[in-house]
C-alpha cells in the first residue's frame, strides 16, 4: 500500500509583526511551527489538547491555543508569542512583577501567563482578585499554587495603571 | 544563631525569573539537534497480556521511517535491571529495557518507532501491528492478594513483593489495659505528577569519542549517569548526563525509565542524535503514578484521651513494575507515623502489592498520607471519647522538655516544635470563636467544619539513614567553589532544580560562607562533568545536604582568602579580618575597617603572582568538600483549615487556610514561601480533585487533563504562613530542608475539616478524594431514608 503523503505546503505567516515564509505540511500545529520552523521556542507544549494553556498566543490580538490551531489556518493574520513581550534585561511590567511577587517556579507555565495577561490587563485595567483568578483558571500551573500570581497581576495592574506597588 | 547571617535569609529574587518569564529559558525541546531522529512508543491497550507476534513489515516502508525496535532487539543493546537489596521481606525483581513475552499494564511500551520527523514516527507506530493474548487483569489490592490472582510478575511466588512488620514495646498489652481501643481507617487514591513539561530526552551518541550525551530534564543527574552507563555496558567516563532547564518533576523524573534508556540505545545503535517527548496521553498512563494506599490503624487510649500504644497496617498498590524497591515508600510512612506524639508501644505492618497499572514511584512527599492517618487517629479518638480534638492533641504532643526524642522506629526527633505550631494554628484560627460560628451556622442548615494536621516532615535523609534501611547508598553531597583570576566566583553541587529556584539560595549559602554577594555567586547544576557527583534533588535535601554542602566548601575558601590576605596586609595571621561583600576588612578598636584590599586582590595574587603567596600555600583558588547529614533531619508545621460543604451539590468551600510552620534556617523566604504554597497546592489538588482512575479491566480512564483534574486557581484558597522557625543544632547553619510537609498537612487538614462539618450527618471521610460526587454519596449512605426527597 502506498504510505501517506504529506507534501508541505508554502506558507507567509505573520508573527510578532514580522513575516516568514515556510514549507510545513498541513496538518502541522502552530505550535510546533513557531517552535520548530521559527525558532520561537517561548510558545510551550504541555498537554496539547488545549487544557493546560503554556501554548497561549494571540491570534489577531486575542488569546488562542497553538495546540489547536493549524499554521496553515494563520495565513492573513497576525500572531503575537511570548517573544513580543520583553526581554531578559527588559522585562514587561506584568514579568516584573511576576519576578518580584515569585509568581514562577519551573516557569513552563509562565509564557501562557504573560501572553494571557498581557492582553487581559489591557482590556480590564482594573480588575478585583476574583476576575483576575477566573481568567487564570485557563492557565495550568503546577508549581506555585497560584496565589502569587494572582498578586503579580494585580500589582503589574497597578503600575499600569500609574499608581505606586 | 540566624541573626548573625547577611546572605543567608535574604529575601532575594530569583535568579531564573528574567530568562523564563521573557521566553527565554532553555528546557529540552527547546534545543535544537541537526538531524535528530524522534521516537514513537507503541504502547499496550491491555492492562495485562502475553505478546503473541508483532509485525513491523507495513511500518516499516513508510516514509521517514528509520527503524523499528522491540524489546528482543534492546535486550540485545542493553542489560536488565535487576533490583535485589538486602532486605528482608523484599523479593527481587528484574525487568527488561522492554517488555518481550508479555505486558503488565494498559500503556507498557512495547515497540519503538525511530523516524526522521515525530508526525511521521506516530505514522508508523499506529501501524504496528501488535497479537496479544489477554491475561486476567490485576486491578486492586484485594485482587491481588487473592489466593488465586494471576501473577503480575511471573518470576515472584506471589503479588505481595514486599512484606515487613515492626513491634516495638508491647502494644498487646496496652491494648489489654485500655480504657478503649479506637480503629479508623483511610484510603489514599492514586495520583500522578503531572509536571507541566512532560519527561523527555535527546541521546546524542558521539561515535569518534565514544561518548554519550545525554540531555534529559532529571532530578539526579549523577545517580542517572551511573545507571545509564551500568545498562549501556559504558563506563562512567563514556557518559555525560546534561539538564537543561526544567519544567517541574515532584519525583517523577528521578528513575531512569525504559523509553529513555531505549533512545540512548537507538542513538549508539544509529549513531545519530535521537530525541524523544512524551505526549501528555503517555505520561499521564505511563511516566508513574503514586500514593495508593490503603491504611488502617488501632489506638490504645486512656479515658483522657491519651495514646498508650498504636498498631498501624498499610497497604501498598505498586503497579506493574518496579522501578524502586517495593517498600521504598511505604516504609518511610511507617517509620515517622508517630511523629509529633509521645508514643513509644508500636506496631506495623506493611505489604506491597503488585498489580496491573503503571508502576509506582515517590511524589513530592512520598510519605504524604502519613499525617492524615495519625492526625485521623487523632481526631477518631476525639469523637470516641467525646473530648475536643485540641486537646487529644495537646495531652500527646511533643513538647520541648520531651527533646530530643527517640521514636518507637529509632527515628530521632531534635530541635522540632510541634506543640508549638499546634499553639499557634489554633490560637490564630480562632478554635473558639469558629466553634461558636458553627453552632450558629448548623442551627440554620449549613455545614462548617475545622480540621487540623501537625505534620512531621523527614527532609533530608543521611547516609546512616540508608544503611539502617538495608539500601547500599549514600546521602552526601559534595561542591566546589572556585574563586577565578579575575575575583569571579563560581561554584557548582551535585543537585538539579526542577523549578524550586535553587540559583539564589544556594548562591547565598555560598555567598554568606565566603564573604560576597549573593549576586556575585554562580551555582552551576545539572552537568555531570562539571558539577561533582551528589545524590541530586530528592525529598527535602536541597537546603540541608546542597545548601549546607556548599556553605561548608564556601567557609574553607574564606580561610584560604583570609590568610592570603593577612600575608598581604603583613599580619601574623587572619584572626582579626573577615570578608564582607568581597572587600576585607580588619577589626580596630571595636570597629571592622576597609583595609583597601578585596576579593580580586586575592584572587590575582593566587593566580598571577603565586610566588608571593605566604609559604605553605599553594597557588590557585580552588575548593571542594563534601558533606554527609545526620540520618535524618525534620522540619514540622501544624496546619488549619475551615471549610463549608454544600450537601446539596456535594461541594467542599475553604474558607480559610493557614499553616504555622518551623523549617529552621531559611536560605531565602521568597523560595521558602513559594515552596510552601506549591506544596499545600498539590496537597488541596490531590484530595479534591485528582485521581488516576483504573476501570475493572485495568484500563486507565484518565489520560487527559479533562479526566485527570489538577487544582485552578478557583478551588484554591488563599495560604497563610506563619513562621516559628528553630534552627537545627546539628546542620550547617542550622538548616533544616522543607517543601514537601505541605503536602502532608493539606491531604489531613482538608479531610479532618470535612469530617468535621459533616459530623452531625454522621459521616466520616475515610477515603479520598473528596469529589463532589463522593460527597453525595457518603450523605446518601450515612442516612439513606431521612434525606430522600419526597415527591408532592
Ligand atoms: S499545550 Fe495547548 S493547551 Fe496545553
Ligand atoms: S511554574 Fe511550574 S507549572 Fe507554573
Amino acid at each position: 500500500m502506498t504510505a501517506p503523503t504529506h507534501d508541505p505546503l508554502t506558507l507567509s505567516l505573520s508573527v510578532n509583526g514580522e513575516t516568514h515564509d515556510v514549507r510545513v505540511p498541513a496538518r502541522k500545529l502552530l505550535s510546533d511551527v513557531l517552535r520548530d520552523d521559527l525558532g520561537l521556542t517561548g510558545t510551550h507544549v504541555g498537554c496539547e489538547h488545549g487544557v493546560c494553556g503554556a501554548c497561549t498566543v494571540l491570534i489577531d490580538g486575542r488569546p488562542a491555543r497553538a495546540c489547536l490551531t493549524f499554521a496553515a489556518q494563520m495565513e492573513g493574520h497576525e500572531v503575537t508569542t511570548v517573544e513580543a513581550t520583553g526581554r531578559p534585561d527588559a522585562l514587561s511590567a506584568l514579568q516584573q512583577a511576576l519576578h518580584e511577587e515569585h509568581g514562577l517556579q519551573c516557569g513552563f507555565c509562565t509564557p501562557g501567563i504573560v501572553v494571557t495577561f498581557e492582553h487581559y490587563l489591557r482590556e480590564n485595567p482594573d480588575p478585583t482578585a476574583e476576575e483576575v483568578r477566573d481568567v487564570l483558571s485557563g492557565n495550568l500551573c503546577r508549581c506555585t499554587g497560584y496565589q502569587n500570581i494572582v498578586a503579580a497581576v494585580l500589582k503589574a495592574a497597578a503600575r499600569m495603571r500609574g499608581e505606586a506597588a | 544563631m540566624s541573626g548573625d547571617f547577611t546572605e543567608i535569609g535574604r529575601a532575594l529574587p530569583r535568579k531564573e525569573d528574567r530568562r523564563l518569564v521573557s521566553g527565554r529559558g532553555r528546557y529540552l525541546d527547546d534545543l535544537a539537534f541537526p538531524g535528530a531522529l524522534h521516537v514513537s512508543f507503541v504502547r499496550s491497550p491491555h492492562a495485562h497480556a502475553r505478546i503473541l507476534d508483532i509485525d513491523s513489515a507495513e511500518a516499516a516502508e513508510m516514509p521517514g521511517v528509520v527503524g523499528i525496535f522491540t524489546g528482543r532487539d534492546l535486550d540485545q543493546m542493553t542489560t536488565r535491571l535487576r533490583l535485589a537489596p538486602p532486605i528482608e521481606g523484599l523479593q527481587p525483581t528484574e525487568l527488561t529495557t522492554l517488555p518481550i513475552d508479555k505486558v503488565r499494564f494498559h500503556g507498557d511500551p512495547v515497540v519503538c518507532v525511530v523516524a526522521t520527523d515525530r508526525y511521521l514516527a506516530e505514522d508508523a507506530a499506529e501501524c504496528v501491528s501488535v497479537e496479544y493474548d489477554q491475561l486476567p487483569a490485576v486491578t486492586s489490592i484485594t485482587e491481588a492478594f487473592a489466593p488465586d490472582a494471576a501473577l503480575v510478575d511471573d518470576s515472584l511466588t506471589s503479588n505481595m513483593v514486599s512484606h515487613q512488620s515492626l513491634c516495638v514495646g508491647d502494644p498487646a498489652a496496652r491494648r489489654a489495659e485500655a480504657h478503649r481501643v479506637v480503629e479508623a481507617r483511610f484510603s489514599l487514591h492514586r495520583h500522578t505528577h503531572v509536571p507541566l513539561e512532560t519527561r523527555g530526552c535527546v541521546a546524542d551518541w558521539d561515535d569518534g569519542r565514544a561518548h554519550l550525551n545525554m540531555h534529559i530534564g532529571n532530578q539526579v543527574p549523577h545517580p542517572l549517569r551511573s545507571q545509564l552507563a551500568a545498562r549501556l555496558g559504558l563506563s562512567e567516563s563514556q557518559v555525560t548526563v546534561m539538564s537543561p532547564d526544567v519544567g517541574g518533576a515532584f519525583g517523577q523524573k528521578i528513575a531512569l525509565y525504559r523509553e529513555e534508556l531505549t533512545v540512548a540505545a537507538l542513538s549508539r545503535h544509529l549513531r545519530r542524535p535521537v530525541r524523544w517527548r512524551e505526549d501528555r496521553m503517555e505520561n499521564l498512563m505511563s511516566a508513574a503514578h503514586a500514593r495508593e494506599y490503603e491504611c488502617r490503624t488501632r489506638a490504645s487510649v486512656s479515658e483522657t484521651g491519651r495514646i498508650l500504644g498504636l498498631e498501624l497496617e498499610i497497604d501498598e498498590d505498586f503497579g506493574g513494575y518496579c522501578f524502586y524497591p517495593a517498600n521504598y515508600m511505604a516504609r518511610v510512612i511507617a517509620l515517622i507515623m508517630t511523629g509529633p506524639y509521645r508514643i513509644q508501644d508500636y506496631a506495623y505492618e506493611v505489604r506491597v502489592a503488585l498489580t496491573n497499572k503503571c508502576g509506582a514511584g515517590p511524589m513530592r512527599a512520598p510519605m504524604a498520607i502519613t499525617s492524615w492517618v495519625m492526625e485521623g487517629t487523632i481526631d477518631a479518638i476525639a469523637r470516641d471519647l467525646g473530648l475536643d480534638p485540641v486537646e487529644v492533641r495537646r495531652i500527646n504532643a511533643l513538647g520541648p522538655e520531651d527533646l530530643p526524642y527517640k521514636m518507637p522506629t529509632g527515628e530521632l526527633l531534635e530541635d522540632v516544635s510541634p506543640r508549638e505550631t499546634l499553639e499557634i494554628a489554633v490560637d490564630v484560627i480562632d478554635v473558639a470563636a469558629f466553634r461558636a460560628r458553627q453552632a450558629q451556622a448548623r442551627a440554620e442548615g449549613r455545614y462548617l467544619g475545622l480540621g487540623l494536621c501537625t505534620v512531621i516532615e523527614s527532609t533530608t535523609y543521611g547516609s546512616e539513614f540508608y544503611k539502617s534501611a538495608g539500601i547500599p547508598g549514600s546521602g552526601h553531597e559534595s561542591a566546589w567553589v572556585r574563586i577565578e583570576p579575575s575575583g569571579a566566583v563560581n561554584a557548582s553541587v551535585g543537585l538539579m532544580g526542577t523549578g524550586q529556584g535553587y540559583e539564589s539560595p544556594l548562591s547565598q549559602a555560598v555567598a554568606e560562607g565566603l564573604g560576597v554577594r549573593s549576586e556575585d555567586v554562580t551555582v552551576h547544576m545539572g552537568n555531570t562533568d562539571i558539577a561533582p557527583y551528589g545524590m541530586g534533588s530528592r525529598g527535602g535535601r536541597g537546603a540541608t545536604a546542597g545548601g549546607g554542602t556548599l556553605y561548608l566548601c564556601a567557609l574553607k575558601a574564606r580561610e584560604r582568602v583570609l590568610a592570603i590576605a593577612a600575608s598581604m596586609l603583613d599580619l601574623n595571621d587572619a584572626g582579626g579580618l573577615r570578608m564582607r561583600a568581597g572587600q576585607i576588612e580588619r577589626m580596630i578598636g571595636d570597629d571592622w575597617q576597609g583595609t583597601g584590599l578585596a576579593l580580586v586582590d586575592i584572587a590575582r595574587r593566587a593566580y598571577l603572582d603565586p610566588l608571593a603567596l605566604p609559604e605553605g600555600i599553594a597557588p590557585g583558588l580552588d575548593f571542594s568538600h563534601s558533606y554527609d547529614p545526620p540520618a535524618m533531619t525534620y522540619s514540622n508545621s501544624t496546619h488549619a483549615c475551615e471549610v463549608e460543604v454544600d450537601p446539596q451539590t456535594g461541594a467542599i468551600t475553604i474558607d480559610r487556610y493557614l499553616v504555622a510552620e518551623d523549617s529552621g534556617t531559611v536560605l531565602n523566604p521568597i523560595v521558602v514561601r513559594g515552596q510552601q504554597q506549591g506544596a499545600i497546592a498539590m496537597g488541596l489538588s490531590g484530595a479534591l480533585l485528582e485521581q488516576v482512575i483504573y476501570d475493572g479491566t485495568g484500563q486507565n480512564l484518565s489520560a487527559t487533563l479533562a479526566d485527570y483534574l489538577v487544582a485552578s486557581p478557583n478551588e484554591l484558597p488563599k495560604f497563610e504562613i506563619l513562621h516559628h522557625n528553630t534552627p537545627n543544632r546539628r546542620t550547617p547553619a542550622g538548616i533544616k530542608g522543607m517543601a514537601e510537609g505541605g503536602v502532608m498537612g493539606a491531604i489531613g487538614v482538608l479531610a479532618n475539616a470535612v469530617s468535621d462539618a459533616l459530623a452531625p450527618r454522621g459521616v466520616t471521610i475515610e477515603r479520598l478524594p473528596l469529589t463532589p460526587q463522593s460527597i453525595r454519596a457518603l450523605l446518601r449512605e450515612a442516612a439513606p431514608s431521612s434525606t430522600k426527597r419526597t415527591q408532592p
